[in-house]
């Protein structure tokens, strides 16, 4: 589904990734770890499609097709979604009018016709009911005055709403107490199904408790330094990341 | 100043006048107001009338009042029409348009809503040609007011107005004020608002100046007057101008608090596309007399086109120690993380920036105080702000299932 070759980014004169190399397939469930500052959430954002993040050399595929030739809208419509880790509030745009106008962007390019308004209401409210989200927050501001872990479930729900192919989830346990980590980790589990993946950016293991990855790895110096199982998560909350980075050195 | 001197000649104004600096003055300098519309063109518009926001609706062609076009007043309200000029007092500057009007050989409208009373009216200005309306609203001791106030221009031909317009409130009253200047042909505005406010009264005013196409050329300029002259008045001052093409809209407000207790909430937002140019001139004078006074100033404006222009100017001018005051003024371009969130989430870039439009006015329009108002604008912005449109009204019906 995703392949990353030899990907180097930089953001001005600073160089942020230096050759990394990923591969994602159908159905898995990637975790990416690592220091601060090691390019992670710099990786989330090159993918995405973000301006200032220039890729210098190197190639992203996605489904087959260059990713990179696309514009931000469009990776987006061919099935990426990014979580982001700090989800920004705009006022004066109704969640509902956001989730709306991006189902039917999605829709528009797979070529079907705009959702039915009913069903469109019916779908959205279901996935608040998982996400146990009151039904209020349709008519508020996107983000607008909710508290970190309820800007982090809505962008969950955004995500289950538009049932991306792959999904880019950007430090989304940071800012959750348990109960809340519990909810955002069902509502991914929800999502997992063999034609998606899922790629997690986080600092803690925890997230790993409620979502088991199927690949553990470890993003340092602008490149995947160590690739494992789940086993690996448990050995980097014990032992840090000291031992790889100077391997790595 | 008093009355009689408002009427000593007056000099056109100039760019070089601190108030004038970004009016289109070339554009007001053209206008002629010599031709009186004939009864004929006041009662007879060969145009459709946009629907009525309010059950009682006054008409006014080209500054005249159209008795053939207007209901009834309400009975709670007293209207009639004065032959004398609009008298005005305490005007004291930037009064040569105010003067203009009040040479023009036509009657002042009067309203009078009665004491204790609620009013709901509107009063539409349609200008087919050149007019000076003049119109004094009195709303007295305790009575309530809801005012739509609505200037359209029809037909091809650059429609001139010069309004002016008095508005006093007496002890607790309470005046919803709504304000839409939407162009749909080339117009000229000029227009002088002076407002009264007395002990406890209260007036939101929002105003909405917008045009229908970005190639309608449109130039407007609001001279406003607002006085707290009672303890305890308070005025939520609530408006947007959205600009694009050639247009050109420019807003002196002055805010003068004279009374103990008073209070100002002013929001302004403006949008400059194309190559329009915006200029809004925030004054804020507390005399010393004004112990108590709370003011608050946000002045923001988007410039959404490489050649637009945008001057917001926050002026304070306090005299009294016991005040407080915040004023903020901005211009500033599309937030670029906003729209790279909207894109993220596969909205196309021109939806996305209609949407951040839309989001950057909604703190005004949110203020309107009649939802079939809320809806004639949104609706008319359609061809400005199209994604943004779609979305609302999409969504506005998924939330009545």
């Amino acid at each position: 589904m995703l392949e990353i070759n030899a990907l180097q980014t930089r953001i001005g004169d600073k160089e942020i990734l230096r050759g990394l190399n990923l591969t994602v397939k159908a159905g898995e469930v990637h975790a990416i770890m690592g220091p601060n500052g090691a390019g992670k959430s710099s990786l989330a954002y090159t993918l995405a499609g973000r301006p200032g993040y220039d890729v210098t050399s190197g190639s992203v595929r996605f489904e087959g097709a260059d990713l990179l030739a696309l514009a931000p809208e469009e990776r987006a419509q061919a099935g990426l979604f990014l979580g982001f880790q700090y989800p920004v509030e705009i006022p004066g745009v109704n969640n509902v009018y956001l989730l709306k106008a991006a189902l039917n962007a999605a829709r528009k390019h797979r070529g079907l016709p705009e959702v039915d308004a009913f069903e469109f209401l019916t779908l959205v409210r279901e996935k608040m009911r998982l996400m146990q989200m009151d039904e209020a927050f349709l008519s508020r501001g996107v983000n607008e005055g909710f508290s970190g872990g309820e800007k982090k479930r809505n962008e969950i729900l955004q995500m289950l709403v538009l049932e991306p192919k792959l999904a880019l989830l950007d430090e989304t346990d940071s800012g959750l107490d348990i109960d809340a980590l519990k909810v955002v980790a069902n509502g991914v589990n929800s999502l997992r199904s063999a034609d998606r993946a899922v790629v997690l950016v986080t600092h803690y293991q925890r997230l790993l408790d409620y979502i088991k990855p199927d690949v553990v790895h470890v993003l340092a110096r602008g490149r995947i330094i160590k690739t494992g199982g789940p086993e690996l998560a448990l050995e980097l909350e014990a032992r840090g990341y000291d031992w790889l980075l100077a391997d790595a050195a | 100043m008093t009355t009689s001197s408002i009427t000593a000649p007056s000099r056109a104004p100039t760019n070089r006048d601190e108030n004038w600096k970004y009016a289109n003055l070339r554009a007001l300098s053209r206008v002629s107001f010599d031709v009186v519309p004939s009864d004929q063109t006041t009662n007879k518009v060969n145009f459709e009338l946009p629907a009525k926001t309010t059950e009682c609706r006054l008409v006014l062609v080209d500054g005249q009042f159209s008795s053939a076009l207007s209901d009834a007043p309400p009975h709670d309200a007293e209207l009639k029409l004065d032959p004398r000029p609009l008298q005005i007092e305490g005007v004291s500057i930037d009064h040569h348009y105010l003067n203009l009007n009040r040479r023009a050989r036509h009657e002042t409208l009067q309203l009078r809503v009665l004491p204790r009373q609620s009013v709901e009216l509107e009063i539409l200005h349609v200008a087919t040609g050149s007019g000076q309306p003049a119109i004094e609203v009195q709303v007295e001791s305790g009575a309530e007011l809801t005012l739509i106030e609505r200037h359209i221009a029809l037909g091809t031909a650059t429609a001139a107005t010069n309004l002016a317009l008095d508005i006093r409130l007496a002890e607790h009253a309470k005046l919803h004020l709504a304000r839409w200047q939407h162009y749909a042909s080339p117009a000229v505005y000029i227009e002088t608002l002076n407002l009264g406010l007395g002990v406890s009264s209260e007036c939101d005013l929002t105003q909405i100046t917008s045009a229908d196409r970005s190639d309608t050329v449109v130039s407007s300029r609001s001279t406003v007057f607002v006085t707290h002259a009672g303890e305890g008045a308070q005025l939520h001052w609530n408006s947007a101008v959205i600009a694009d093409g050639q247009q050109q809209h420019d807003a002196y407000v002055r805010i003068d608090h004279q009374a103990r207790r008073v209070q100002t909430h002013q929001l302004f937002r403006g949008i400059a596309s194309g190559r329009s140019k915006i200029g809004f001139n925030g004054h804020m004078l507390v005399g010393a007399s004004a112990h108590g006074t709370h003011s608050g100033q946000s002045l923001k404006t988007l410039l959404a086109g490489h050649e637009a222009e945008a001057n917001v100017r926050p002026q304070l001018e306090i005299y009294t120690n016991e005040v407080t005051a915040t004023h903020g003024a901005t211009v500033g371009k599309l937030d670029a993380d906003l729209l790279f969130y909207l894109l993220s989430r596969g909205i196309d870039p021109g939806t996305a920036e209609s949407l951040l439009k839309w989001a950057f006015v909604s703190d005004v329009l949110t203020h309107l105080p009649s939802a079939e108002l809320r809806h004639q604008i949104e609706a008319s912005l359609v061809r400005q702000l199209p994604g943004a449109i779609a979305a609302r009204d999409s969504s506005a019906q998924e939330k009545d299932r």
